[in-house]
């Protein structure tokens, strides 16, 4: 048994289970800090500005998350591989017998989509400039820099932008109504009772997250349409 | 009156491990409905070799379900469509006249095809002997009754115990993973008395065994619960999960 536990299989299941969860809880504490969103600028600015101000510690959680991103990505490649290379040829025909579903068939690839717009989404609003050219909203009351909140209503008042963000919440939707209930399922917590009520939690799950993230770019280019950003 | 009908077979034939294999088509006339899919086989069989042609080589046994010789992914669907059925058990009364059928080997790294057909499962054989046993002293039989086991836990260890090992699970994996299999085999003892002393080694090892015949791993798509003829129920993986989990930390306390 000179065999590494971290080499089996349900220990590298179980590793990526655990890391997706962790995800899952920034999903939704991310979230409830985009609630922010929904009041005035000062609001999420305030609350972006204090996260700063935590500093070292702020940093520590960025590479604690950019450790657990990189482990759930690592170890569920490496599990992928290993599952194509043990089919040893495809079927010519093949056909779902109604055990998965469509969310679990594309999980690879929506995790890998997830993957690329994370670093688009960096790159645009968390190491995007908070106080230039670009966070000053054109008819706002005032014409100085509205920080963050400037940024982010400039972005989701461009209707490619909006259509972008809500694809991408939406996948990241299907990858966690699949992900919840298997980190139960892999975790081993299921059972022929829950299995069923898990399968449904999870959907919901997913809805909600990718329900709440899209309000928020939504709300803004409807606004934007309609009373504008100074109402 | 019996009713027969005509099919359209492509099937997979491989000559040898080595050989690359391709699809031959047959035509299967005058199937009578009441025959069993191995039965419309043997059926083409015959006819083929009248014609001098080497028939096509499938597994079976008992033909009664319960032995887990046969099987064969027809139409993209291990054992056929119809739901808990091995192949002998598919009758030609759940196809139509004209049908045409793709007829296909389980296809799994850790299966290698034998021939057309047939592949060689002993995979399965030894990852049950590398764990799957109890160890029981010889000697008289003690009374029934000095071993108490909760009914609930009689039932649940019994539907595991009823896997036949056909491999449908690893067949109709996206992964062709063996985690249905070895959590049934694991489950029929982990919840029986007899199978504690060595509950805790044996899912370790078992796991290592699987990992090392090249079978998948295990992503949660149910596909082999839903393919399985004897109808076993995903919840064992999840006590496999738990088990190697609580094992492995074990092991460690242990050192």
């Amino acid at each position: 048994m000179g065999n590494s536990v971290l080499k089996r299989s349900i220990m590298k299941k179980q590793i990526v289970a655990i890391s997706g969860l962790l995800l899952i809880g920034f999903l939704f504490a991310h979230l409830a800090g985009n609630m922010l969103l929904f009041g005035p600028p000062e609001g999420i600015n305030e609350y972006a500005q204090k996260l700063q101000e935590l500093g070292p510690i702020l940093w520590l959680f960025r590479i604690g998350l950019a450790l657990t991103f990189a482990v759930h990505i690592s170890f569920t490649l490496w599990v992928a591989l290993e599952n194509r290379a043990a089919r040893s040829g495809r079927y010519a025909v093949s056909n779902d017998r109604g055990g998965t579903d469509f969310a679990t068939k594309t999980m690879v690839y929506s995790g890998l989509l997830i993957a690329v717009y994370l670093l688009l989404h960096l790159s645009d609003f968390a190491f995007g400039d908070h106080y230039g050219e670009a966070t000053i909203v054109a008819g706002a009351e005032t014409e100085e820099s509205l920080g963050l909140y400037g940024l982010i209503w400039n972005s989701f008042i461009q209707p490619w932008r909006v259509v972008v963000y809500v694809f991408a919440v939406g996948v990241v939707g299907l990858h966690v109504s699949h992900g919840l209930q298997s980190f139960i399922q892999t975790l081993g917590f299921a059972n022929d009772d829950v299995l069923p009520v898990l399968k449904t939690v999870s959907r919901i799950v997913g809805l909600l997250i990718a329900l709440g993230y899209a309000a928020i770019p939504i709300y803004m280019i409807v606004r934007h349409y309609t009373i504008g950003i100074g109402a | 009156m019996e009713k027969t009908i005509n099919l359209t077979l492509k099937v997979w034939r491989q000559a040898n491990p080595q050989d690359a294999g391709r699809f031959e088509v047959y035509e299967a006339h005058d199937i009578s409905t009441d025959a069993s899919f191995l039965e419309m086989l043997d059926v083409v069989n015959e006819r083929l070799e009248r014609e001098g042609k080497e028939p096509i080589a499938f597994d079976h046994d008992c033909r009664e379900g319960i032995c887990g010789m046969c099987g064969a992914v027809i139409n993209g669907q291990a054992h056929g469509a119809e739901k808990e059925t091995t192949l002998c058990q598919l009758h030609m009364r759940k196809f139509k006249n004209g049908d045409t059928l793709v007829i296909e080997p389980w296809r799994s790294k850790a299966f290698p095809i034998i021939k057309d057909l047939v592949v060689d499962r002993s995979a399965f054989d030894r990852i049950i002997a590398s764990g799957g046993y109890i160890t029981v002293r010889t000697g008289q039989a003690p009374e029934a009754h000095t071993m108490l086991v909760p009914q609930p836990n009689a039932e649940k260890s019994f539907d595991a115990a009823a896997c036949i090992g056909c491999g449908a699970c690893v067949a109709a994996c996206p992964n062709a993973s063996a985690m249905l299999f070895v959590s049934a085999k694991i489950s029929q003892l982990a919840l029986l008395p007899q199978g504690q002393p060595e509950r805790w080694d044996r899912v370790r090892i078992m796991v290592e065994k699987m990992d090392e015949e090249g079978f998948g791993n295990c992503s949660n798509h149910y596909e082999c619960e839903a393919a399985c003829p004897k109808n076993i129920k995903v919840s064992n993986i999840a006590r496999l999960n738990r088990d190697h989990l609580w094992a492995s930390i074990r092991a460690k306390l242990r050192g």
